[in-house]
């Protein structure tokens, strides 16, 4: 499915449509900038709309899939709320971030979109590729989307009901359903683009620096890989929270824990720690009632496979599993309610993490007052850029992306001699 | 074995074959497992992974290769597959080559066997040093031989065949083989999973294009890991054979489900003396039915429901058309 200039086509149109992007962008480019104002209130009166109930129907399926709850969902949907952009801009690039400002004598500073986006988005999130059209938006830029394989017309869907609220918003809008290995039209894209912006993994990074411009800009949302760091004083209370959102996430988010360094590395203290957490996990995941047949078989293999290459100390539960390693590796787990567990004692933090810094994001520390004080700035000196509690998965309220904002990377400051 | 506590003699009765250490295929693909000195393999396939790095290799004894076919020719016999008819063969899928050691080229081509070939015709060619699609070919190979008099055979991928049929439908071709002709599947669904809806689907398109009976359809499954020709009965379920067993086992306890639930699927075979594939656990997720389909066959039928992970599932057009269009590329 494809969107363009606010009308739906077939894919049939696709090469004649991207074709017209040349004459069209320098038209749009001519109209008057965008007003951040006009968006606010069009979002405003989808995020209404969508309160009321009138996206539940499609977004029901896409929920269940992700076993994620309504209220997850509505809590998602708040990032969409008109005053919640509008406090987004305001922290991300400041009161007034659009007008001409004097620095010195004769010399103004004016922030400016960066002109045209290419967003190559990722599958594992489906409100992900529209939001990223919608920061597009909020800093003026003309937003081409590259949709995901396996999208299910929930982007296409809100942001045509975003350019029905506000029309004028259609030029900026193009949605493609471009496969990745259409290299020709991703180049006839990226050559129209200003920057390309890739959400994804390193396969779909290296994808983009294929196909970009030797001097083009890529804007990358890296996948990242998030822990929690524990020891033995953390609390029962604060190990279950964690449980509780290892279940809710199944850790499919780049912000869910894959499993928890341990402050300390003598073995019995690693294995006493998994029996310990394996209790609470099992029973935090019998009390949400468990992941689906699907996630559990996917988990029951890779468990059985592990065993029998005699990798690892398996603390296996009831559809749940805490595997004790003795190495610092940050890896990916076996996901759906599997965790690792590694010994990472408080000095080598810096020294381990720190090769591993592409990577890094969220951390859930979990240890008591006086740890905490030591081990969070080693913490911050090896790269990550997200200090939680244990809800490691739900998003801070305006919180920076990777530790950045994403607005100030999609605009860009042009000096001016008066 | 040992780590397992498994005692070959405790191995008795059919009720017995749960005792037996499964390997999931993930393993296989880490490990080159043999029974058997390698000197004595003389023939080694891979699996149809397509990253390459995830492939199963699986050696097979001459011993074992006998009995494979045995297995064969009696399973193709009991579907009445063999033929002694002149046949025009057309393969949906690799056309042999000596660096492809996939099991899914040379079961192709083994299959071009089953009656006295006039032709063979693949839509994936060697050409000039590499694989490339030629449907155009196929499609027009297709019309000819609607024209003549002689029966045609396709084998190949479900969704290469859909697209196949598909487009052919779009360029307006509506036209039927001649009688005794079949359409045969296997490679597994992969993009189809889950839908029965879409299966028929299918077989309205094959009848529609190239003038397919239901019946005139035959769905084949095997994999290297688990050397068995399954082959559909008339009402397309795969019956238990009488060379394998089927235990479908519950993700967190591994112990048996009970038959209409879904679950892992554990496929048991002795076919094997060269690798250890008696009881392997495959990354789909299945049902064993009891009940009878009214085909003549009794023993209880596997459905195969999909892959393990994320339900993920397409439909068949979308799918079929990722397929091509990474193929293109």
């Amino acid at each position: 499915m494809i969107l363009f200039q606010g009308k739906i086509y077939p894919e049939s149109e696709q090469e004649r449509l991207i074709a017209s992007l040349k004459d069209a962008i320098p038209s749009i480019l001519a109209l008057p900038p965008l007003q951040p104002e006009m968006i606010y209130r069009a979002s405003e009166r989808l995020y209404q709309r969508l309160l009321q109930g009138e996206f539940d129907a499609l977004a029901a399926p896409l929920l269940a899939l992700a076993h994620l709850s309504h209220d997850t969902f509505l809590a998602y949907a708040k990032e969409f709320s008109g005053a919640w952009l509008k406090k987004k801009v305001e922290q991300e690039l400041g009161k007034d971030p659009f007008a001409r400002k004097r620095v010195a004598p004769g010399h103004a500073v004016e922030r400016l979109p960066l002109g045209v986006l290419l967003h190559i988005a990722a599958g594992n999130v489906d409100f992900l590729p529209a939001y990223s059209v919608l920061e597009g938006l909020l800093t003026g830029n003309i937003n081409l989307l590259k949709l995901p394989s396996g999208d299910k017309g929930l982007s296409v869907k809100l942001l045509q009901e975003l350019i029905k609220e506000e029309p004028s918003l259609a030029p900026y809008i193009a949605v493609f359903d471009v496969p990745s290995t259409d290299i020709d039209s991703l180049k006839e894209l990226a050559h129209y683009a200003d920057a390309v912006v890739v959400w994804g993994g390193d396969a779909a990074v290296e994808g983009v620096r294929k196909f970009a411009e030797p001097n083009q800009k890529i804007i990358v949302w890296g996948h990242k890989l998030s822990f929690a760091y524990a020891n033995s004083k953390t609390s029962d209370l604060d190990l279950a929270a964690l449980a509780e959102d290892i279940c809710l996430s199944n850790q499919m988010l780049c912000s869910s824990c894959q499993g928890i360094f341990y402050g300390g590395d003598d073995p019995k203290d690693l294995s006493a720690f998994a029996e310990r957490f394996l209790a609470i996990l099992e029973r935090v995941n019998a009390e949400r009632g468990p992941a689906s047949l699907g996630m559990r078989s996917k988990s029951a293999l890779a468990v059985l496979n592990e065993r029998m290459e005699g990798k690892g100390e398996i603390h296996q539960g009831k559809g749940v599993s805490a595997i004790v390693y003795p190495d610092s590796e940050l890896v990916l787990s076996f996901l759906f309610r599997n965790v690792w567990i590694k010994p990472l004692p408080e000095e080598k933090i810096v020294e381990i993490l720190k090769p591993y810094r592409g990577y890094l994001q969220s951390c859930a520390l979990l240890v008591d007052k006086e740890t905490r004080v030591k081990v969070l700035p080693l913490l911050l000196k090896a790269g990550l850029t997200r200090i939680a509690g244990p809800h490691l998965s739900l998003s801070l309220p305006l919180e920076a992306h990777d530790g950045e904002y994403a607005l100030l990377r999609y605009s860009r400051l042009v000096d001016i001699e008066e | 074995m040992d780590r397992a506590d498994f005692k070959p003699d405790s191995i008795k009765t059919m009720a017995d074959l749960i005792k037996i250490p499964v390997i999931p295929t993930l393993y296989f693909k880490h490990h080159e497992l043999a029974s058997c000195p390698k000197k004595k393999m003389i023939l080694r396939v891979t699996s149809s992974g397509t990253s390459g790095q995830n492939q199963s290799k699986i050696g097979f004894d001459l011993y074992t290769i006998l009995r494979a076919w045995e297995m064969t020719k009696h399973m193709l016999h009991y579907h009445r597959l063999w033929s002694l008819k002149p046949t025009h063969f057309v393969v949906f899928g690799y056309q042999p080559h000596k660096g492809n050691n996939k099991a899914i080229a040379k079961s192709a081509w083994g299959f071009t066997f089953t009656a006295p070939a006039l032709s063979k015709d693949y839509a994936i060619r060697w050409v000039d040093g590499e694989y490339q699609v030629d449907l155009q070919n196929i499609e027009k190979k297709l019309i000819h031989y609607a024209k003549g008099h002689h029966q045609v055979r396709s084998l190949g991928f479900p969704a290469y065949t859909f697209f196949l049929l598909k487009k052919m439908k779009e360029d307006g071709v509506h036209v039927t083989l001649p009688k005794g002709s079949k359409m045969t599947l296997g490679g597994g669904w992969k993009q189809f999973y889950a839908e029965a809806c879409s299966k028929q689907e299918f077989y309205d398109l094959a009848h529609e294009v190239l003038g397919f009976q239901e019946n005139d359809i035959v769905e084949f499954f095997g994999a290297v890991e688990h050397p068995i020709l399954w082959t559909t009965c008339s009402k397309h379920h795969f019956h238990l054979p009488v060379y394998a067993r089927v235990i479908i086992r519950d993700p967190d306890t591994f112990e048996e489900v009970p038959h209409g639930q879904m679950g892992l699927i554990n496929l048991l075979t002795p076919i094997s003396r060269a690798a250890p594939l008696t009881s392997i656990v495959t990354d789909d997720l299945g049902i064993l039915h009891d009940e009878d389909c009214g085909c003549g066959i009794h023993s209880p039928y596997l459905e195969i429901v999909g892959r393990v992970g994320l339900e993920d599932i397409k439909t068949c057009a979308a799918g079929a058309e990722d397929l091509l269009k990474g193929k293109k590329a």
